[in-house]
């Protein structure tokens, strides 16, 4: 069943508006991060270091979260649209697997928007001629990035289904990552969802001690109680009456 | 056997009654017509019977087989539905749809193709479902509805927005998809003439109850000419029809009678003389479909 829904999804991810997110929202953070690092060589002289702090500045706390607000928003949108929530619930699917139908495209989207942040840095450094080899470190930055990612989707979706609003959850994705940012400052930043994201990816810092098992089992574990939450909310209530 | 049976089925928002005690039987293969004005409970009740609202009492078996969390899976494999105005997705194809619905339901994909010829689409197919007509999306609808040839369909409204020829249409359709698939129908309709031309049963629901169950033509029973007798004193007319053997019942003034030959009435008159009764009036009356259908769903209201 829940390879039919996958199916489904994909077909409905055809000719989405969305999209044009990807071209934009991880575009901009490497511009903006590239041209800031630029501007500061004086104070940023660890090359692929340097810029990596300045590329995730922007994207970690902003740019991304928000790409994924908007995935998570559409998904739930296009449910919530006309009466397609009364057909998606008469067929014959139990909601853990709507559900699931739903984060599994968001986990990919997470990596995908990790892959092309890591494309974009590395695109970056090579047409300002950054001459330092490559950060090995690089890979481990972008996976963890993308499962703190997996948490923000799940919070998203939990929050794109009770609100049945497409902006208002991606205005939450903000406001939840300035939180982060926050709590992040204060040591708080593996037991917020939001934080995991920019800690994973080493926002700032890329030699930051992290320690990785504490990020996965805390991704996992909001991951696990979000998509519990929206099942919960997807099976327990009545549809909206006319 | 009976594809959908309710047992004092109710639901209730907040304070307000929205369903009462519905008894639903709707036997194998039949074409259910489901009436009511607006607003008596009908799109309600067949949520509830989807499983996308829940009831707040009584039970549901589809199928026999009890509606429940654990079995609405199963059951909604064998169920193709049409709820209020159509769904779709504006950004996707009509195929591309129904491909959704295909895909969900485990139907074989040549039944695309099967269902827009159904109800003729296949060339608008390619089209962005947001770009349809009003009447073409509900005709997607339908497609979608019978992608899998489910064994019970319901829809609700199903002619609703389609101009004269798509309603026609529509009806056709509906009427022969029980031989053409031995499908059960469930179609919902706040029109008594459309009920009239499709369903081959009835129920009636009025403010949440049910108020009338039985076949089209029993319906149409009600509607037989009568005779209507009016009388100086009907206590003592009645008493002699009844010795006479003629059951009748007293409505609004008038003794009602069913309608007799005219060499029965003419004896009729002369033993009501012979008791000094006056006749003031005695009239054939016919009730129309449209009477029974108002006094069903509106006299009740004086109860």
């Amino acid at each position: 069943m829940l390879m039919r829904i996958l199916r489904t999804e994909g077909i409905k991810f055809r000719r989405a508006p969305v999209w044009a997110a990807f071209l934009l929202l991880p575009v901009l953070p490497a511009v903006l991060g590239t041209g800031n690092y630029l501007a500061n060589l004086g104070v940023l002289p660890n090359q692929w270091y340097s810029l990596w702090t300045q590329h995730t500045l922007f994207s970690s706390y902003f740019f991304l979260p928000a790409l994924l607000g908007v995935f998570c928003s559409w998904e739930w949108y296009l449910e919530h649209s006309g009466h397609n929530m009364h057909a998606l619930l008469s067929f014959p699917a139990p909601p853990w697997a709507l559900c699931l139908g739903k984060l599994l495209p968001a986990l990919g989207i997470s990596f995908l928007s990790q892959a092309v942040t890591g494309g974009l840095f590395l695109l970056s450094g090579s047409l300002i001629g950054l001459t330092d080899p490559v950060p090995p470190e690089l890979p481990e930055w972008l996976v963890c990035g993308a499962l703190g990612g997996m948490a923000v989707c799940a919070v998203q979706l939990s929050l794109s289904l009770l609100l049945r609003s497409f902006a208002v959850p991606v205005a939450l994705a903000l406001l939840g990552s300035i939180a982060g940012l926050m709590l992040t400052a204060q040591g708080l930043g593996l037991y917020f969802p939001y934080s995991l994201l920019a800690l994973g990816m080493r926002a700032n810092n890329p030699s930051m001690e992290l320690d990785i098992r504490v990020l996965v089992v805390s991704s996992l574990v909001y991951t696990l109680l979000f998509t519990l939450l929206s099942i919960r909310l997807l099976s327990g209530r009545d549809a909206p009456a006319e | 056997m009976t594809i959908i049976q309710t047992q004092e089925l109710c639901k209730r928002y907040g304070t307000a009654m929205r369903v009462k005690e519905l008894n639903l039987q709707v036997p194998e293969g039949s074409i259910y017509g489901f009436l009511g004005p607006n607003g008596a409970g009908k799109s309600t009740t067949l949520k509830m019977l989807l499983g996308l609202v829940r009831s707040t009492s009584g039970e549901i078996q589809l199928f026999g087989k009890q509606m429940g969390p654990r079995t609405r899976v199963e059951i909604l494999r064998q169920v193709g539905s049409l709820i209020e105005s159509p769904s779709y997705y504006g950004h996707l194809t009509g195929e591309e749809n129904l491909r959704i619905v295909q895909t969900m339901r485990g139907a074989p994909a040549e039944q695309i193709d099967e269902v827009l010829q159904i109800v003729r689409l296949q060339d608008q197919k390619n089209k962005l479902a947001a770009h349809y007509s009003l009447g073409m999306k509900q005709r997607l609808g339908l497609a979608a509805a019978l992608l899998g040839f489910p064994r019970l369909l319901i829809l609700d409204e199903p002619t609703n927005g389609l101009d004269p020829a798509g309603i026609q249409e529509m009806r056709e359709l509906i009427r022969s998809l029980p031989q053409r698939f031995g499908m059960t129908v469930v179609v919902s309709s706040h029109l008594l003439s459309e009920i009239d031309q499709m369903a081959d049963t009835v129920g009636i629901i009025r403010e949440g109850e049910l108020v009338f169950q039985d076949t089209l033509a029993a319906l149409h029973g009600r509607s037989r000419p009568h005779l209507a007798l009016r009388t100086t004193d009907n206590a003592v007319a009645r008493s002699l029809l009844e010795k006479q053997g003629l059951g009748c019942t007293e409505e609004e003034g008038h003794l009602i009678l069913p309608l007799l030959p005219d060499h029965q009435v003419a004896a009729l008159n002369c033993a009501l003389a012979g008791q000094q009764l006056g006749i003031l009036r005695l009239e054939e009356r016919k009730k129309s479909l449209e009477d029974i259908f108002l006094e069903l769903t509106g006299k009740a209201a004086s109860l």
